[in-house]
C-alpha cells in the first residue's frame, strides 16, 4: 500500500464491512500509483469490482492514475431533487393517478425507450453540452442547468473517444430511467434538521418532493468497457500491476488516460443531459394529472450530484493547495460553503447532497460542510448501501409479495419488473440513518432534511 | 427444458456466478447461456437464428470474458436472445455458436438489467471434474 486506508464507519458497520471484502479493496485502491493521502470508503462501502463501493481516491496528475474501475460501468450515475409547492397530504388522493402516469410517461425498465430521436449529430452535441443540450431542445430551463453540479456540462468531452457501439446503445435511451437501483420516487419532506439550509434549497416539512436517480445508461457502460480494454495493453507499456483486473488504469498523461477522460466526460453529459430530461417528463406528468401551471407547482430543481464519477478538483494535499483528480465510486461531491462551484443559492450553506435510503425507509437531504474538504477529498457517502445479496433478499420474502410488502410500509409502487422489486426490498439494504449519522458525525456531510417516500417508480 | 450449470455466489451487490462444464469450450457455452438465464427464461426463447462468437487472444479468461462480452452486446444492441450456445474448437481457437431470437415483450419478460461482465475476480480453473469458471455481473 502506498498510502492508508481510511473508512468512515460505526462499530457495528465494520463487522460487516470487514465480512464483505470491502477493506480488501481499500486496500488495492491503496496500490494504485500517485494516489495522494489515502484511500477512503464511505459508511455505505460494500464490495464492488476494482474499487469498493464507496470509495474515493485522489491522484496526483502528473505522476497519477486514471481507472475506469475507480468510476464504474455507470457513469456520473447521480440523483436529483426537485422541489414542489405541493403538500403530500393534498397530493395524497392523486397520488394512485400519479403513479400511474409517471410509470407510463417516465420509461423504465430493460429495453424501454426514450421519447427524443437523436440523429448521430444531435447525439455529438448532448455528449459536448451535457444539460445545456436539454436547454436548447427546450427540455430544461436555465435555472435547471444553474443547478447542476458543474453546470450539467464537464469540459474535454470529445464524442469521438466515444465508440461507436457505445454511442449506438445510447442512441434510444435519453430519458430513461434504467432497472436495478435506479428510481423515481414522490417523497414528502418528513422533518428538517438544518432550517436555514432547508430553506436555502426551497425545502419545508410537509412538501412534496420528486427524487430521481440513473445514469449514463448502455453508453456508459460501453464507454467503461471499451476504456478497460484499451488500458490493459498501455500499462504493460508502462509496467503497471495492479491487485485486480478491474482496476486496469492508466496514466493520467497518456494517451489511454487522455482519451478515457474525454470518453468519462462525454459520458457523463450524457447523464446530465438524461437526467434533465427524466425530470421534464416528470413536470410535464405532473402538471397534467393534477391539471395545475408551472406556477402553482413550483417545480423546482433543488440540484443534480453525480456519484461516479472522475474529475479534477483543486484541494489541499499536505499543506498545498493543488489540483488532483478525484475518483468517486459511489461518493457523493460535498462542498462546503463559499467553494467557488456552488450556485449563489446555496453558497451560504454548502452544496445540496442526496441520500438515497430504500423504498421503505427514506432518504436524506445533507449538505457539504468544510470537514469533507479536509478529510474525504470533498465527499461523503451516496446511498444506504447493500448488505444483503439479491438471492438473499429474495429468499428473506418467504414467498410474500415484495408490492404488499411495500403497500403494508404505505408506500405506493409501480415496477416493470418484481424480480427487480424483490431484489431491491428495504431489508436488503443498511439502514441510512445510521450511514447518514456516521458522515454528520464525522464531519463530512451535515443532516438537513429526512424524506419518506410516498410512491417509488422502478424499472 | 434447459438444463442449469451454474449457480450463484454470496455477493453483496452484484451477480457472482459459478459454471462448471467439462472442458474449456463447453465452458465458454454453458457460461453464455447461464447469462442469459440470468436474463430471461431461456424456455420460452425459440431458436431460428444463429449468430458466432469468436474470442479474442489470450489467457483463458482473457477469451472467456471477450466471449461473455459480445454476448451480452448482442442483448444491449439488437435485443437478441440466446436460448442455448455450443463450442467448438476451429483452427486451434474456440467459436461459441449461439441460438435464438430477437426479444418480443410479449412473451419474454427480462429480470433484470445487466450492465456488465467485470473482470473483477474472474478466474478459469480445472479440476479432476473439468472446468469452472467464475464471473462477476454488474447489474
Amino acid at each position: 500500500m502506498l498510502v492508508p486506508g481510511l473508512v468512515f464507519a460505526s462499530r457495528g458497520m465494520m463487522e460487516e464491512i470487514v465480512r464483505d471484502q470491502a477493506l480488501r479493496q481499500v486496500m488495492n485502491v491503496a496500490h494504485l500509483p500517485g494516489i495522494l493521502s489515502r484511500s477512503i470508503g464511505m459508511p455505505d462501502i460494500h464490495w464492488g469490482y476494482g474499487f469498493p463501493i464507496g470509495g474515493v481516491a485522489a491522484m496526483d496528475p502528473s505522476e497519477g492514475v486514471v481507472s475506469p474501475g475507480g468510476v464504474g460501468y455507470d457513469i456520473n450515475c447521480g440523483v436529483r431533487l426537485l422541489r414542489s409547492d405541493l403538500e403530500a397530504a393534498a397530493l395524497k388522493p392523486r397520488l394512485p393517478e400519479l403513479v400511474a402516469a409517471l410509470h407510463r410517461e417516465v420509461p423504465s425498465g430493460v429495453g424501454s425507450t426514450g421519447f427524443v430521436r437523436l440523429t448521430a449529430k444531435e447525439m455529438d452535441k448532448a455528449l459536448v453540452e451535457g444539460s445545456r443540450w436539454a436547454l436548447s431542445r427546450g427540455y430544461a430551463t436555465a435555472d435547471d442547468v444553474a443547478m447542476t453540479e458543474s453546470g450539467g456540462k464537464l469540459s474535454g468531452a470529445d464524442p469521438d473517444a466515444v465508440s461507436e457501439t457505445a454511442k449506438k446503445r445510447g442512441l434510444d435511451q435519453l430519458g430513461t430511467l434504467g432497472a436495478g437501483n435506479h428510481f423515481l420516487e414522490v417523497d414528502e419532506v418528513e422533518e428538517i434538521f438544518f432550517p436555514e439550509a432547508a430553506s436555502a434549497y426551497g425545502l419545508f416539512p410537509g412538501q412534496a418532493v420528486f427524487f430521481l436517480h440513473s445514469g449514463s445508461r448502455g453508453l456508459g457502460y460501453q464507454v467503461c468497457d471499451d476504456h478497460l480494454d484499451a488500458m490493459g495493453a498501455c500499462m504493460r507499456r508502462f509496467g503497471i500491476r495492479v491487485p485486480d483486473r478491474q482496476l486496469a488504469c492508466a496514466p493520467i498523461g497518456s494517451e489511454e488516460g487522455k482519451r478515457y477522460l474525454s470518453a468519462l466526460s462525454a459520458a457523463a453529459n450524457y447523464a446530465f443531459a438524461n437526467r434533465q430530461l427524466l425530470a421534464h417528463q416528470v413536470r410535464e406528468a405532473v402538471l397534467r394529472v393534477l391539471r395545475i401551471g408551472p406556477a402553482d407547482a413550483g417545480i423546482r430543481l433543488v440540484y443534480d450530484v453525480g456519484h461516479n464519477n472522475a474529475k479534477f478538483e483543486n484541494h489541499e494535499v499536505d499543506g498545498r493547495r493543488r489540483e488532483v483528480l478525484v475518483h468517486r465510486k459511489g461518493a457523493t461531491r460535498a462542498f462546503p460553503p463559499g467553494h467557488p462551484e456552488l450556485p449563489a443559492s446555496c453558497a451560504g450553506v454548502g452544496q445540496p447532497v442526496f441520500i438515497p435510503g430504500d423504498m421503505g425507509r427514506g432518504s436524506y437531504v445533507l449538505a457539504g460542510v468544510p470537514g469533507a474538504m479536509r478529510e474525504s477529498f470533498g465527499s461523503t457517502c451516496h446511498g444506504a448501501g447493500r448488505r444483503m445479496s439479491r438471492t438473499e433478499a429474495k429468499r428473506s420474502l418467504q414467498g410474500r409479495s415484495a408490492f404488499a410488502e411495500m403497500e403494508r410500509r404505505g408506500v405506493l409502487v409501480a415496477c416493470a419488473s418484481r424480480k427487480t422489486l424483490a431484489e431491491e426490498i428495504p431489508e436488503a439494504y443498511k439502514d441510512v440513518g445510521s450511514v447518514v449519522d456516521v458522515v454528520d458525525l464525522a464531519g463530512i456531510a451535515r443532516k438537513v432534511a429526512r424524506l419518506r417516500p410516498m410512491a417509488v417508480v422502478k424499472g | 427444458m434447459t438444463r442449469k450449470s451454474y449457480r450463484l455466489l454470496p455477493h453483496t451487490a452484484d451477480l457472482l456466478v459459478l459454471v462448471r462444464a467439462p472442458d474449456f469450450p463447453s465452458l465458454c457455452a454453458a457460461s453464455v447461456e447461464a447469462v442469459f438465464s440470468l436474463l430471461t427464461d431461456r424456455g420460452k426463447v425459440r431458436r431460428p437464428i444463429r449468430r458466432t462468437l469468436r474470442p479474442a487472444r489470450g489467457s483463458p479468461e482473457d477469451r472467456l470474458l471477450s466471449i461473455l462480452r459480445q454476448a451480452l452486446l448482442l442483448f444491449s444492441l439488437d435485443r437478441f436472445l440466446v436460448r442455448n450456445a455450443g463450442a467448438t474448437m476451429v483452427a486451434g481457437a474456440v467459436e461459441v455458436e449461439v441460438r435464438g431470437e430477437p426479444m418480443d415483450p410479449a412473451r419474454h419478460a427480462i429480470a433484470r438489467e445487466i450492465k456488465a461482465v467485470t473482470a473483477h475476480g474472474l478466474a478459469v480453473g480445472e479440476t479432476a471434474k473439468g472446468f469452472t469458471a467464475r464471473f462477476l455481473l454488474d447489474v
